[in-house]
């Protein structure tokens, strides 16, 4: 049975080894069900309304309520 | 991943080298990556008082039209809106790189996160062997806006591509990063290695990804 894992959306500047891995098979020949999960639009916070010391980041959200187990930081 | 991160300045600016942008209104993203990045490379030019900063959005395609509208005098990129400024006669001031690190839950098996390290392993290999082939997919991320539609794979300067297959975090970086981040106010508390890196999954992670890095 394949593992699965679940991670948080990657553009190509921080994951392209990622998303080249997902596309030319790599993580199914390792046995892996990788999904990529997005953060629906309407909950996406633009980093212009935080703060340095209170940032409106995006990362971790889908991972904070159990809906991905990774995301890059 | 290795991400490149520039502080950029618009075609017309008096600012060639990033201690000119002491008391100038920088937009970083906070929160994010690329704004740590530039952050320091504000820091490794000039005192810590002199470094202003502004809240930018998250999308580097809204700092790079503020940019170009006079929001603020700077901001810091990555690609592919590292090449769209270039092309549209702006500066890099100062280019600088970072690891990106990924932040598991404890749901993570060594097995699942093994199987992860040896296909983004393959992946870098893949890369590395003809980055040009792949700077689509910086194209692709944006291909709705205009400036980067333009691009061809030929614009992209493959020196700011930087791949490097994983490995354990060093601790004596992490612990570095941390108290950086807390020397600015943007974490609290003392660095404590045990709860922020699962050594016992990272080493037998690597362990069994080992065999593909031998191959």
């Amino acid at each position: 049975m394949a593992m699965t894992m679940t991670i948080e959306r990657v553009m190509a500047f921080m994951g392209l080894d990622v998303l080249v891995a997902r596309d030319e098979g790599l993580f199914e020949a390792e046995g892996l069900d990788l999904r990529i999960a997005a953060l629906p639009p309407d909950e996406i916070r633009s980093a212009a309304e935080g703060t340095p010391s209170k940032p409106a980041t995006n990362q971790g959200k889908l991972q904070a309520r159990g809906a991905a187990q990774m995301f890059q930081a | 991943m290795i991400v490149c991160a520039a502080l950029v300045v618009p075609p017309t600016s008096t600012v060639f080298a990033p201690q000119e942008l002491a008391h100038k209104r920088v937009a970083l993203d906070y929160g994010n990556g690329t704004a740590y990045a530039g952050l320091q490379m504000l820091e490794g030019a000039m005192p810590r008082e002199a470094v202003t900063t502004c809240a930018g959005a998250t999308s580097p395609a809204e700092r790079f039209a503020g940019l170009m509208r006079g929001d603020f005098d700077a901001t810091v990129l990555q690609e592919p809106w590292i090449t769209v400024a270039e092309k549209a006669g702006c500066r890099l001031v100062s280019t600088t790189f970072f690891h990106g690190t990924w932040v598991a839950n404890r749901d993570v098996s060594t097995e699942a996160y093994a199987a992860l390290l040896r296909a983004i392993t393959r992946a870098v290999r893949r890369i590395n062997a003809d980055k040009r082939q792949y700077v689509s997919y910086f194209i692709r991320d944006w291909s709705s806006h205009s400036e980067v539609a333009v691009l061809g794979p030929d614009d992209f300067n493959l020196g700011r591509i930087q791949l490097k297959e994983p490995g354990p975090i060093p601790e004596n970086e992490a612990r570095w990063a941390w108290e950086w981040m807390a020397s600015w106010g943007l974490i609290e508390g003392a660095f404590d290695v045990t709860t922020q890196i699962n050594r016992k999954v990272e080493r037998e992670a690597h362990a069994l990804a080992t065999a593909v890095r031998a191959g």
